[in-house]
């Protein structure tokens, strides 16, 4: 395909620069100075309270849950909602498929039919606290790129696990770069017109996370004001290990 | 008033007015420098108060600078390694030597498709090439998506600003233009209702049109991926719904590995809209069965930027990540906006730039539009030293104009002439001064001070006095001081 | 302590005043002051408008005048600034190692008055007397050239009887930039305008800087419009003492 403008690209910008071999490029790209803040200093406290803080600057609705409650949290958010199509990837846990609701799994959804779907109900990868960031990488429980899309209203799950406090600990929890991903820091936005930031041109205008506290039994006990041992009681690890996501590798 | 700026604003270097006679009619526009002054203080304050609870940005700065000069020292590797990436993936690879051959690559990818429409995304790049107007000539028509895009297009007006474009216009401006081109009689020039005016007139087009054209921020060599960064949604909306996706990115956009990101994105929306992190960026690699299109092109754009690569002072303008701080940051842009630059890339890094892409045969005014103040480099996220850059063009610009006939006569070439033959001496030196002095009282009004001067000075004197030369300058006292010691 | 000085081409032209001030303020500090009658020009305006050759010449000058000094001040931190960013890629392009050799060992000698006076001489109070409102316009050169930083404002807390007024936005440049000046006159003129007004919001009585050149621009308009106010350069505000009150009469407005 053109190889001739590819030929001659390639040629001047070889000309253009002293042409190093392979494992001299890797070597000066080792070196590079990388001082910026690789890692968070918060305690996950506070750093789980710092995406709750960001996520609701962005507008974004944040609901605290324990595994426990998280069902009934699920409910009452897609309840409340006043909707009723909700589109769910194929890969979300069957149990939060709320009965008495009309569910469009994408098991194949035309465009028109997600269009048609009111909201949609998805896991994540991770959570990132300085910025607020969620970071899909449409695994079969986040689901494909348009389902997070259309449909104006968006419910994230996000497990207490998840959350990093930096972007660099997101990167280093990467066990390779996705083929995929999107990073939503709040609903869209636009400040095109004189600078007025106003939510939701293109894309879910709405967006709700119900923030799994997972890590630690009592500390969900003492957050959530349970005491320690009915907390105990409960499934061992919290959650349902999601298909796709980094439990399962 | 149905027209944002009086006179007919073109934003090519081939034809644009020098810069000092196109920010004329801006400088007499107070709407105009008004809606930029606004723009930019609100930029700006964001920024401050991001950039102050950043403890580690200027490392950030540092690692940025070192990855972008990386990346180009080493570009054919990345490029290759892109290339092959991003191939093996499923994407389509096309190498574009300059907007000719861009151009016609897409207007034939589009075809292949049988398209007579496309969905774009902002990119910069494809306004370089001139890209729409080309597509519409050749019966494609192009459907912009940035909310400030369908602000110029339907306004039929051009960028100013290379993040926010429509920077120049305000609320009731952009309402009469939707009103008008919309069809929207009882439209209010409230910004949300404004906003989800041009949501409605998009929808059926994302759902519908399968053809997209889009630009890209980062190229990831590593993964063959394609990073954008964006706000609205209407870059997921065209780089997930249409079959076929093209995206157009100059060749100095490729980063070594997908871990980059982590600098670039801390650095990117502090830096161009005062935020954390931009609404939504999005990442994909080639061809993902099932999810987006199934047919991914890349046209990969050299269009001058192998020759800027090949001169060592003059390479760092390809660190570029197209934050546009050093525009916010830039006193002259706060006072002309973006349409005096005559450039789609305006601002410190367009004064650059553009002439560069021109190869120094057009825009030969930018590198003068300067203070050499400084706030550029001081808050560029890749550290380009644009103050250097632009003393180096001025010295070529000069070095151009000094062998043209005329230029003997120039008063300004005629002047700094003589100005360094009298620095040369302390003896000629001294008695160009006491001529001057002499001359000078020519011109000096009984408040000892001058208020007009002939030829270059009147250029000065246009809107300032100039104080009479004193009758003993300095070396004179220090000599009748140490006589007298005597 | 020995100095010598620069008083660079247009303060010895059009602002003699301000060499003046220096020796009095420096003599009077104990500094033994030297000038060398052969400085012309350090090459700015040349190497700043694109004539570099020029500047090459200059430069050289500059250099072989002042490589016996012990000390070279001048009271211009855009000279100073042309010779520490710009000096070092004019003398690699002229490829010559003795003239590199000379320049390496003066540069660090050579300093701009603020920082001759609080780095070199260690002092923050220099007996200054100076009963006025005063706002300090602060130079492009010195903030991201020179990084001054605090070292003029330490100098000017130390002034007895001074009132120090901010001005808004004051790191925003005042339009002057050399021959920006005329070849981009009225975008010059415009950015003038913005700075006028911070700088007349803070009604003092006088504008100071450590530039000449970003003062007669200032100046200029400020005689132009009958606005009420003065320019001064820095030194002359540290060379005032008690006795040199009657020079610079209070004034009734305020």
């Amino acid at each position: 395909m053109n190889t001739s403008s590819r030929q001659s690209i390639l040629e001047r910008v070889r000309s253009a620069t002293e042409t190093a071999a392979p494992a001299r490029i890797a070597e000066a790209y080792a070196a590079l100075p990388r001082d910026y803040l690789r890692q968070g200093a918060m305690t996950r406290e506070a750093c789980l309270d710092l995406m709750i803080e960001r996520l609701r600057e962005y507008d974004a609705e944040v609901v605290e849950t324990s595994p426990e409650q998280l069902l009934a949290a699920i409910r009452a958010q897609l309840e409340t909602s006043g909707k009723r199509i909700f589109a769910a990837p194929e890969g979300l846990p069957s149990e939060w498929l709320i009965p008495g609701l009309d569910w469009k799994v994408d098991r194949g959804l035309t465009t028109a039919e997600i269009e048609a779907a009111e909201g949609v109900v998805t896991a994540a990868f991770c959570g990132i606290a300085d910025s607020g960031t969620i970071a899909l990488h449409h695994s079969p429980a986040e689901g494909r790129r348009v389902l997070t899309l259309l449909p104006d209203w968006h419910l994230c799950i996000l497990r207490a696990s998840q959350v990093v406090e930096t972007l660099p600990e997101y990167f280093s929890r990467c066990p390779k770069p996705p083929a995929l991903a999107t990073y939503i820091s709040g609903p869209s936005a636009t400040a095109d017109i004189e600078m007025t930031r106003i939510k939701g041109v293109h894309g879910p205008r709405f967006l709700h996370v119900l923030l799994v506290h997972d890590e630690s039994i009592f500390k969900v006990a003492i957050r959530q004001g349970v005491d320690s041992k009915s907390a105990r009681s409960t499934v061992s690890d919290g959650l349902p290990a999601l298909p796709g996501t980094p439990d399962e590798l | 008033m149905s027209s944002v700026v009086p006179d007919r604003v073109v934003l090519d270097p081939r034809f644009a007015p020098p810069f000092p006679q196109a920010a004329l009619p801006v400088l007499r526009n107070p709407q105009l420098r008004k809606n930029v002054a606004h723009a930019i203080d609100v930029i700006q304050g964001k920024r401050g108060k991001l950039v102050a609870e950043k403890t580690d940005w200027q490392a950030l700065r540092t690692a940025a600078s070192a990855i972008r000069s990386h990346a180009l020292e080493n570009l054919g590797a990345y490029l290759e390694q892109f290339e092959e990436r991003c191939t093996a993936a499923g994407g389509i690879v096309h190498w574009a030597a300059d907007a000719g051959e861009a151009r016609s690559i897409i207007l034939d990818l589009v075809r292949h498709e049988n398209a007579n429409e496309v969905i774009k995304i902002k990119t910069m790049t494809s306004a370089e090439i001139q890209l729409n107007p080309f597509l519409e000539a050749n019966g494609v028509n192009v459907f912009e998506t940035d909310l400030a895009e369908i602000i110029l297009q339907l306004g039929e007006e051009e960028p100013s600003h290379i993040v926010v474009p429509a920077l120049h216009v305000n609320r009731s401006q952009v309402r009469e233009i939707f009103a008008r081109r919309m069809g929207l009689k009882n439209l209010s020039d409230d910004p949300k209702e404004l906003t989800n005016a041009a949501r409605t007139y998009l929808r059926q087009k994302f759902l519908t049109i399968p053809t997209a054209i889009g630009g890209a921020n980062s190229l990831i060599a590593e993964t063959g991926s394609v990073a954008v960064v964006e706000s609205e949604g209407n870059g997921r909306m065209c780089l997930t719904l249409p079959r076929t996706l093209i995206t157009l990115a100059g060749i100095e956009k490729v980063i070594p590995r997908f871990q980059d990101l982590e600098v670039i994105l801390q650095l990117l929306a502090r830096s161009a809209t005062g935020e954390r992190m931009n609404p939504y960026t999005s990442l994909w690699t080639g061809v993902m069965p099932g999810d987006g299109p199934q047919e991914f092109h890349v046209v990969l754009l050299d269009n001058g930027r192998s020759s800027i690569l090949a001169k060592p002072k003059q390479r760092q303008t390809l660190k570029c990540i197209r934050c546009a701080a050093c525009m916010n940051a830039c006193p002259v842009y706060r006072q002309t906006g973006g349409h005096a630059y005559g450039s789609v890339y305006p601002g410190p890094i367009g004064a650059i730039l553009t002439p560069q892409l021109m190869n120094m045969e057009h825009a030969q005014s930018l590198p003068f539009a300067s203070s050499l103040c400084g706030a550029c480099y001081e808050v560029c996220p890749v550290k380009i030293n644009i103050p250097e850059v632009l003393l180096e063009l001025r010295s070529q610009v000069v070095n151009q104009e000094r062998r043209q006939a005329g230029r003997i006569f120039d008063p300004l070439y005629l002047g700094l002439r003589i100005a360094n033959f009298l620095f040369a001496g302390a003896g000629r030196f001294h008695a160009a001064q006491g001529l001057g002095r002499i001359g000078a009282r020519l011109f000096t009004r009984k408040d000892g001070w001058i208020h007009s001067l002939p030829s270059v000075g009147a250029k000065w004197t246009q809107t300032r006095d100039l104080r009479g030369l004193p009758p003993q300058n300095f070396h004179e006292w220090w000599a009748a001081r140490r006589k007298e010691a005597k | 302590m020995r100095a010598s000085l620069f008083i660079t081409c247009y303060n010895d032209t059009l602002f003699p005043e301000t060499g003046r001030a220096v020796v009095s303020l420096l003599e009077r500090l104990g500094v033994e002051l030297e000038f060398n009658s052969q400085q012309t020009c350090c090459g700015q305006m040349h190497a700043n408008t694109g004539f570099r050759r020029e500047a090459f010449a200059q430069a050289k000058r500059f250099i072989h005048i002042y490589r016996d000094a012990e000390t070279v001040v001048a009271p211009s931190s855009s000279c100073v600034a042309m010779m520490r960013d710009q000096y070092p890629g004019l003398i690699e392009e002229l490829g010559d190692e003795a003239l590199r050799k000379e320049f390496e060992a003066l540069l660090p000698r050579v300093y701009e008055l603020s920082e001759f006076l609080i780095d070199r001489l260690g002092m923050e109070d220099v007996g200054s007397y100076f009963p006025h409102r005063v706002a300090y316009h602060a130079s492009c050169h010195g903030v991201r050239a020179l990084h001054l930083g605090e070292r003029p404002y330490r100098l000017l807390a130390k002034v007895r009887g001074l009132e120090l007024v901010p001005i808004p936005n004051a790191d925003r440049c005042c339009g002057f930039g050399g021959t920006f000046s005329v070849k981009n006159a009225e975008v010059s003129s415009a950015m003038l305008a913005a700075k006028l007004q911070d700088v007349v919001s803070t009604r003092a009585e006088y504008c100071t800087a450590l530039d000449n050149s970003c003062l007669m621009h200032l100046g200029g308009a400020m005689h132009r419009q009958y606005v009420g106010m003065k320019t001064i350069h820095l030194a002359e505000i540290l060379a005032s003492s008690e006795a040199d009150n009657e020079r610079f009469p209070v004034e009734a407005i305020r």
